[in-house]
């Protein structure tokens, strides 16, 4: 199930909004239905945001593409605030974390 | 205002200017080798040992399958080993001095004319893959995982450098004789451990992590890639000691069917990645991939045949004919084919698309090359191996001059898409 943790859930929306102009090219699938964001935690009084997040394989030639795409739609959906961009592989993104409509696209 | 942290825990892409070259070479080679097909359909009617095959084999093997592999592998051997590339200088070196030194050679063999420039030729090939050889060890050694697929390459590398290094001596015997035997008997040993070696080895390593990596399938097996890489190097060191030692054809049954039993068990690794895929589309490149692995036991079941023929005192040129071609035009092709429209549109989109991403919506890199191109070129190419293959078997200049039309127009339509890939510019401003 993909489940992204947040201290702020009405942030949350805004970023995950933006996120799903992320693509995985190879794929074709965008970033947040694919699963790969884990957490997005906002600190307001800093003005920071912090995402966690991962790729479908730590060899990923497109990781680069796919991580700073993701801090640009970040940046543009929070222009005020500092992005903060984590990749971590533990836990490893499995399959269980694709969303229902991500499920449908790659079963098309 | 830009601001914006991340943490590094990628791996850094070879650039793109390291990797095009090789793959624009290798394409004006396989369209260089099949304007020489064309001219030279009576050349596969009659013994292979024919300056015209010559030139063709080794258009094939180096300008074709080996620019190509080298050029994928200074983009792949990175995400193998998790690890930069240790030199970008190396391999403009290994570009280079092989491109410099592959017309040499053709041009030698066209002529049948092994003086200066065939030597020349062949020492800049060899320095070339010094070069990567070099550049593929370091980056290893860089590297703090150790993992199959990167010592599969890396074996392979060793292979390669075997072969030319055969390749210069076999160029110098024909007229210096510094080997106890003529060169056209040293053919067999040159061909075997480069393409089973060099090429079959690489395309497992690489093929291995790619197949279930573009299938998003979880299926790995490092044991059976282990059984595998024991079962490919253990044949090929039996098979060059029973060639030194002369033993008889039948003793050469055993490394045929270690190599057998190691295309089975890789089989049976695509079958489980393929059963094991999270998407279940599965496009046209990957389709080619595919059934390239299945056209590994085309190769083998001629050379099955042969051996069994030369058991029984009976050699048979068209079979080897038919042998050569459907490793160099039959798998290797099919390999490549399906694997430039995996990995190519990846290079092209990062160097265009990479900072442009998140910004707006951008094409796949699929999208970059024309899928209708490329079905009309896998019919063309299918028929015509299919073709080339019936015309050398039943010695007929007809079918092979149509097979050679339909592999001239697969050429042509693989560099129109490859041209058209390289020349793609950026949809989003």
């Amino acid at each position: 199930m993909n489940e992204v943790i947040t201290n702020n859930d009405r942030f949350c929306t805004v970023a995950l909004a933006a996120l799903h102009h992320v693509i995985d090219p190879e794929i074709g699938l965008n970033i947040v239905d694919l699963g790969l964001i884990y957490q997005i935690d906002f600190d307001e009084a800093a003005k920071e945001v912090f995402v966690s997040m991962t790729l479908t394989t730590q060899f990923c030639p497109m990781g680069d593409s796919i991580r700073d795409g993701a801090t640009r739609a970040m940046q543009q959906a929070f222009p005020e605030y500092k992005i903060h961009i984590d990749l971590v592989f533990d836990p490893p993104w499995n399959s269980e974390r694709i969303s229902e409509q991500g499920r449908q696209f790659l079963n098309r | 205002m830009f601001a914006a942290t991340t943490s590094s825990k990628l791996v850094k892409n070879t650039t793109y200017k390291v990797v095009i070259p090789f793959y624009v070479y290798a394409a004006l080679s396989f369209l260089f080798a099949t304007i020489l097909l064309f001219f030279s359909t009576n050349a596969f009617t009659q013994h292979y040992f024919h300056p015209r095959t010559l030139a063709i084999t080794h258009t094939m093997a180096l300008g074709w399958g080996t620019m190509i592999i080298l050029g994928a592998s200074h983009q792949l051997v990175p995400v193998l080993i998790e690890s930069k590339l240790f030199s970008n200088f190396l391999a403009y070196l290994s570009f280079i001095l092989a491109a410099a030194g592959i017309p040499l050679l053709v041009y030698s063999f066209f002529n049948f004319q092994f003086n200066l420039t065939a030597q020349t030729g062949a020492a800049l090939i060899n320095a070339a893959i010094v070069a990567y050889l070099i550049n593929i060890a370091a980056s290893i050694l860089k590297s703090k995982t150790e993992n199959v697929h990167a010592v599969f390459v890396f074996t392979a590398a060793v292979w390669l450098l075997v072969t030319t290094l055969i390749g210069l001596l076999l160029v110098c015997n024909f007229t210096d004789s510094i080997l106890p035997k003529d060169s056209l008997q040293y053919l067999s040993l040159h061909a075997h451990i480069g393409i089973v070696g060099w090429f079959l080895l690489l395309v497992i390593g690489v093929g291995s992590r790619l197949i279930p990596m573009f299938l998003i399938s979880k299926y790995d097996d490092h044991r059976m890639l282990w059984l595998i890489y024991f079962l490919i190097n253990a044949g090929l060191i039996i098979f060059i000691v029973a060639f030194f030692l002369g033993l008889p054809s039948s003793v050469y049954l055993l490394p045929i069917a270690m190599v057998l039993s190691a295309l089975f068990l890789f089989g049976k690794f695509c079958r489980n990645a393929y059963r094991q895929r999270i998407r279940k589309q599965v496009d046209e490149q990957m389709k080619m991939s595919l059934l390239s692995v299945a056209m590994m036991l085309l190769p083998i079941v001629f050379l099955l045949v042969l051996i069994v023929l030369l058991v029984f005192s009976f050699a048979n040129t068209k079979l080897v004919l038919a042998y050569g071609f459907s490793i160099f035009f039959g798998w290797i092709t099919a390999i490549i084919f399906g694997m430039t429209f995996k990995t190519l549109p990846f290079i092209v989109w990062n160097k265009v698309y990479h900072d442009k991403a998140g910004l707006g919506k951008t094409p796949n890199p699929k999208d970059l090359f024309s899928t209708k191109i490329f079905n009309s070129m896998g019919i063309a190419y299918l028929t015509g191996f299919v073709f080339f293959a019936a015309g050398i078997l039943l010695a007929n200049t007809i079918i092979l001059q149509v097979a050679t039309i339909l592999l001239l127009i697969t050429a042509v339509l693989y560099n129109w898409n490859v041209l058209k890939m390289l020349m793609h510019k950026p949809l989003i401003k």
